[in-house]
This record gives C-alpha cells, sequence and structure tokens, in this order.
C-alpha cells in the first residue's frame, strides 16, 4: 500500500515535471545559441494552444493540427527573435529582456481581445480515461505528455549531433566568434533556435491544454515552475533540464502529500534558494571562464 | 464672454439634471470574464433580461412619470483590487440608485464598505461566502445598506453536510480552494458538522489552489483515509480538476459541494466524470413552472444560448432587479436611501422566477443578519449533474415547487 502511494506521486509529480522541463528545454535552446532567452515563453505556449484550438474549430482533424500548430509555434518563434532579440544582441545590450516581455504581453493583450478570457476545454482524441500500470492509475493523456516530451526533445538533440545544420548549431553554442570565423552566420543559428524553441512551445500547449484547459492564463503557473527548473539544472544541458524537471514535479507532489497540500510550492523555492546559493551555474551547468 | 460661458454652464448643469432625473440609474457589477465568467455573466445577463421587460413596459412610474433603468457595468474580473477600485468608483457616483452584483466574497469583503459608508444600496448576488453579510453584524454596523439575495453558506454548508448525513456515511474530506469564499466555506462546513451532532468524522482537510491541475497528493490522502465522501467548497475550473482526478485514481465516493459545481465550466471540463456531483441551487433549469419555462425560453432568445452557463446566477439576478424595482416603485423615489427603506418593508409581494418573495428583507439587526438576508432553507433544492446538466436531485422538491406555484398563480393572475 505504502510503496503504491509513493510510486502514484512520484509519476503523478514527475509527468507534471515534464511539462516543466519542456517549457525549460525552450529557454536552453535560445540560450545556447545567444546567451538570451525569451520571456515570453509562456504566453508562445498559450497563444499556440489557442491557434491549435482555432485550428481543431475549423474542422481540421487533430492530427493534421498537430503539425500545423508547430509551424505556428516556430513563426511565433521567428516573430520573437526578429522583433525583440535581433537588434538588441547586435548592439550587445540587454534590451532583450524587456523587449521579450513586452511580446509576451502583446501576446497576452492580442489572444484576450481574440479568444476572449475564458477557459475553454481543448479536445483530444486521446483519452483521459485512466489505465492501470503496475498498481499506477495514470491516463494516456499524461502517457502522450511524457511520449511527446522525450520525442521532441530526442529529435532535436540527435538533429543537434547528426547534421551539418545540427553541428553549425553546437558550433555556435560553444564559441560564437571561432563558429563566425569558420563562415557559419549566427544571426541564422539564433533564428534557428528560436523557431526550435517556438515550437517546443507550441508542443508543450498541445500537450498540456487537454489537462489545463485553454486560457489566457494557462501557462503562467507553469511558466514560473519552468524558471526553476531552468535556473537550478543551469542552462547548458538539456537533459539536465528533464531530470531537475522529473525530480521537481516529483518532489511537488510527495511533499503535498506528506507534508500538506498547502506546502505544495515550498520545495521547488527552496531548492532554487539553494542552487542560487551554492551553485549558481545550476547542477548540470559549466562554469564560464570570461577572458577580459 | 465670461457670461456665456457661466450661462453654459447653467444650462448644462440644468440639462444633466433633468437627464438624470429620467432614468433609474443602477450599477450591475461582476466577473465577466475569467474562471468565475459563467456566474458573473449569468448574473448580469438575467438582471438585464428583468431590465429589459420592465423598460419595455414603459418603465416604473414615480410621482406619475415613468421611469426606465440605465444600466452601468464594471467587470471587477474575479480579482479584489479591482472590485475596490470599481467600488469607489461607483461610491463617487451621486446620483446612483444601487447596485446588484458581485459573485467573488473576496471583492465583496474588498469593496461594500464603500457603500456602506455612503448608505449606497446594493443587493449582493451571486455571492454566497459567509462574511459578506456577518462582517456587518461582527462591526456592529447600526444601519446597513447592503443586501443580500443568494443561499448563504450557512444554508448551503448545512445542505452538504446533511446530505452526507441522510447517505449514512461516517469519514469525509474536505477539500477547499485558498481564496475568501474556500476557507470560509470550510470553517461553514466545520461548524455545521459540529453543529448536526458530530456525526461526521473529517478524515482529511484538503486545500488546493487556483490554477492547481494535478490534484492527486490532495486525492489520495483522502482515499487512503478511507474518505466516504469528499465535500469541496471551490470555485471554478479546479473542481472540474478535482472531479477528474477523482476518476483517475478511481475514487468512487460523492463528490458534494457548494453551488459553483453548477457551473458550465466545471460541467463542461469534468465532463461524464462530473456525474453524480451534488450541489445546493436556487434554480434549476427546467421549466417546471409557466414563470421557469418563460424565462428559461427568454434567456436562449435573448443570448442564442441553449444551455444557461449558470442557472442559479441568472435567476437571482431576474429576481434581485424586480425586488429592486419593487422598492424603487414603493419609495416613488431614485434616492438610494429611501429605496433601502423600501427594501427592508416590501408591502407587496414579489412575484419572481425563483419564488414570490414575501417581505424578502427587514429592518437592519447587527444580532440577526438574517434581516438582510432573502434565502431561507426551504427556497434551496439540491441539484445534481446529469450528462453536462443539473437536474433535482430528489424529485420531491421538483414537485413541491411545481406545486407552491401553481397555488400562488390561482391567488395572484396578471
Amino acid at each position: 500500500m505504502h510503496e503504491s502511494v509513493v510510486a502514484q506521486m512520484v509519476v503523478s509529480g514527475a509527468l507534471m515535471g515534464l511539462v516543466y522541463a519542456l517549457i525549460a528545454y525552450g529557454f536552453q535552446l535560445t540560450y545556447s545559441t545567444s546567451k538570451s532567452i525569451n520571456f515570453g515563453q509562456g504566453e508562445l505556449v498559450m497563444v499556440s494552444a489557442f491557434i491549435c484550438l482555432s485550428i481543431l474549430n475549423f474542422g481540421i482533424p487533430y492530427w493534421l493540427m498537430v503539425p500545423l500548430g508547430l509551424l505556428c509555434g516556430s513563426l511565433l518563434g521567428l516573430f520573437v527573435e526578429r522583433a525583440g532579440v535581433r537588434l538588441a544582441l547586435e548592439q550587445k545590450s540587454e534590451g532583450w529582456i524587456l523587449l521579450t516581455i513586452i511580446i509576451g504581453l502583446l501576446f497576452f493583450s492580442a489572444s484576450e481581445n481574440i479568444w476572449g478570457r475564458d477557459d475553454r476545454p481543448f479536445p483530444t482524441p486521446i483519452s483521459s480515461e485512466a489505465i492501470q500500470l503496475f498498481g499506477i492509475s495514470v491516463t494516456p493523456v499524461e502517457i502522450s505528455i511524457a511520449a511527446g516530451v522525450f520525442l521532441i526533445m530526442g529529435m532535436i538533440e540527435l538533429f543537434k549531433r547528426k547534421t551539418l545544420l545540427g553541428k553549425a548549431f553546437e558550433a555556435v553554442s560553444a564559441d560564437r566568434d571561432a563558429a563566425e570565423l569558420m563562415g557559419i552566420s549566427a544571426t541564422r543559428t539564433v533564428m534557428l533556435s528560436y523557431s526550435l524553441s517556438g515550437m517546443v512551445a507550441a508542443l508543450a500547449g498541445i500537450l498540456v491544454a487537454p489537462i489545463t484547459t485553454v486560457g489566457p492564463t494557462m501557462a503562467s503557473a507553469l511558466v514560473l515552475k519552468a524558471f526553476s527548473v531552468a535556473v537550478v539544472a543551469g542552462l547548458d544541458s538539456g537533459f539536465g533540464v528533464v531530470l531537475i524537471g522529473l525530480f521537481l514535479g516529483a518532489l511537488e507532489s510527495l511533499t503535498s502529500y506528506y507534508v500538506g497540500s498547502g506546502w505544495r510550492e515550498a520545495p521547488g523555492l527552496i531548492l532554487l534558494i539553494l542552487a542560487l546559493a551554492v551553485r549558481p551555474t545550476g547542477v548540470f551547468g559549466k562554469a564560464q571562464i570570461r577572458k577580459v | 464672454m465670461k457670461k456665456a460661458i457661466i450661462t453654459t454652464l447653467l444650462f448644462g448643469m440644468v440639462v444633466t439634471q433633468a437627464f438624470a432625473a429620467d432614468v433609474i440609474k443602477i450599477a450591475i457589477t461582476g466577473p465577466f470574464t475569467g474562471g468565475s465568467a459563467p456566474m458573473g455573466a449569468s448574473m448580469r445577463d438575467g438582471a438585464k433580461l428583468a431590465i429589459s421587460e420592465i423598460n419595455a413596459a414603459g418603465g416604473i412610474s414615480i410621482g406619475g412619470k415613468m421611469m426606465k433603468f440605465d444600466v452601468t457595468e464594471r467587470d471587477d474580473e474575479a480579482k479584489n483590487e479591482r472590485g475596490a477600485l470599481i467600488a469607489q468608483e461607483l461610491a463617487s457616483m451621486s446620483d446612483l440608485s444601487g447596485i446588484i452584483g458581485s459573485v467573488n466574497t473576496g471583492v465583496v469583503l474588498a469593496g461594500d464598505k464603500h457603500f456602506q459608508e455612503k448608505g449606497i444600496t446594493k443587493i449582493i448576488t451571486p455571492a454566497a461566502g459567509s462574511a459578506s453579510m456577518t462582517q456587518w453584524s461582527k462591526a456592529g454596523v447600526k444601519d446597513n445598506s447592503i443586501f443580500r439575495f443568494a443561499a448563504h453558506d450557512g444554508i448551503q454548508a448545512a445542505m452538504v453536510v446533511e446530505e452526507a448525513i441522510n447517505r449514512k456515511l461516517l469519514k469525509v474530506a474536505l477539500f477547499y480552494d485558498s481564496t475568501n469564499y474556500g476557507v470560509s466555506g470550510r470553517d461553514d462546513m466545520l461548524d455545521q458538522i459540529k453543529k448536526q451532532g458530530d456525526k461526521l468524522q473529517v478524515v482529511a482537510t484538503e486545500k488546493f489552489n487556483i490554477g492547481d491541475k494535478d490534484m492527486t497528493a490532495q486525492l489520495l490522502r483522502a482515499k487512503n483515509s478511507g474518505a466516504q465522501a469528499i465535500l469541496i467548497w471551490g470555485i471554478g475550473p479546479e473542481l472540474a480538476a478535482i472531479a477528474n482526478g477523482m476518476a483517475k485514481i478511481a475514487i468512487k465516493a460523492p463528490l458534494i459541494g457548494g453551488w459553483p459545481l453548477s457551473m458550465s465550466n466545471f460541467l463542461d471540463n469534468a465532463g461524464k466524470n462530473g456525474n453524480g456531483t451534488m450541489m445546493p441551487q436556487t434554480f434549476i433549469e427546467e421549466p417546471i413552472t409557466p414563470k421557469a419555462k418563460a424565462f428559461i425560453q427568454g434567456y436562449h432568445k435573448a443570448y442564442k444560448v441553449t444551455r444557461i452557463p449558470s442557472p442559479v446566477s441568472a435567476a437571482q439576478g431576474y429576481d434581485a432587479v424586480y425586488i429592486f424595482a419593487a422598492a424603487v416603485k414603493q419609495a416613488q423615489s431614485t434616492d438610494t436611501h429611501k429605496i433601502k427603506e423600501a427594501l427592508e418593508d416590501l408591502k407587496e409581494p414579489v412575484k419572481g422566477v425563483i419564488a414570490t418573495w414575501q417581505k424578502p428583507y427587514s429592518k437592519w439587526d447587527p444580532a440577526n443578519y438574517d434581516t438582510h438576508e432573502a434565502f431561507r432553507r426551504d427556497q434551496v433544492v439540491m441539484g445534481m449533474v446529469k450528462d453536462g446538466h443539473v437536474v433535482f436531485a430528489n424529485d420531491a422538491d421538483r414537485q413541491r415547487l411545481t406545486k407552491s406555484a401553481t397555488e400562488v398563480k390561482g391567488k395572484k393572475a396578471k
């Protein structure tokens, strides 16, 4: 009985944790190439979910909607890069912080005006009937979240390692100036990283929408957790983000079971403070040597 | 030149004065967007349906002059600070006759003091949290311009606890959200359990936040502590997350709780997992009386829907306007203070869609807040979710209401 409770809590929490990890992975993608992140990532998740809902409402079947939604997500990512990040990076300023926040707010108000402020159910062909796996109840929707997260992260990591374009991506991440000297366009690579990050956001939107319902504030709680995950894990490693995401999710649900539901958020915050105090670069981060 | 300006100003004042005197200005406030919107928007639409009926009939005769209602709407977004700002704004309007609305207890607590200070008449509907009225008894105010037209949580909690006892359940888990409404609902339930003879043992008390999606931890605690029912006080789509979570970890215990369980965003997001959920209701969307039939059809037609998002809110908004209108008529004035006095002593019964209201309010007594509460236990029934609709949980209630309506109809034909 007791083990099954722990297992159930760990699995339920870890599945939510994977969503945090997926959003945090979106931060990691752009940070590695450009040392900038999109502070409006949560709004990107939300807008993509709304767009996907509209696509479904046009009568387009679910499985066709998924690639269309991902495409819209990457276009939105490109828009963020062009409008909010590129100029700031060219001028070596930190203006992207404010600009990405502003673009996020713009998305937020736009979707409030276009789609309204209500929370709407997101239809999905994947069943939310619980099934039993080794004595643990999970719903196929939750399994689809895990599958989707691992699939997209695996594909992006493979792409980075196995293709020429991906290697350029890694080169820019490792050393932007050296990569430019080798003839790799850093601007293009940053564009690529933002469009991948937008795609990841769109996938996060599609995956969580059946659970969170679609509304303008659907991602605001998730994105805060994703920030914690990104900071605790460090922004250098995609797999680090997944591990910390799983860990944080499981920890949250164990805390709310054993300590009390009012304490749910506490361990994440304690972890965040500890990480900042003990390992400011993150658990999986690499210390950077700045040459002056 | 100067003279011309003064004349214009004077003339302008006279004109606005004349305009102001021709209408009864009332404000409707509530959350028209966001998680509480089904209640806020239904209340507003129900109230506006009543207003358009009154206006279409020419308005209310005051001193031989027919006056129509003029409505100001304000969306408080269910946010306390927004509610406080709106209350300040409305309280500063000199010609406002009254206010109808508020869904969220927190918003009421943040804003109503501005109305009370100036003695502006407000009918709270459908916010049910006990604190909305008990705050005035606790403060011991001598005179109160705040009335409520909703089955307050005291009544609702009593019914929820009663239901659990009637079903011979012994162990219950209390769930509540972290808003003012949720916390005060939990206290009301604990209170009622004690009052009804401590027959229920509370084996788990679990909190959740607005926006929480994964309720597995709380539900597992309830399940493992052997709870036979989940009594819940919450607002918004989180209730659906609980119903879905219960299905996921196979909790068969019934879900019984406050009336927001009848909201469309619970019914839609919980789907068939919502079936069997019970909650106190003041109005069920079933055309059991001619008046109810006319109201439901009128609402569907006016707002192009096939289901009222929150029938309770819509019906309460509708009846609250008729009660307010009756007070205006009796006071023969648009002055908010005179309307308050009339409300405390309504001479004529008001025919509403929920009931025929005989003297719903009386002179405020700080020792007894029921003086400004319109609803009593017998105007509230248990509702039950069935395939996305709320129906009567007990057929006896249905028959009782049908019968009482025909009796009244016989007495007072229009």
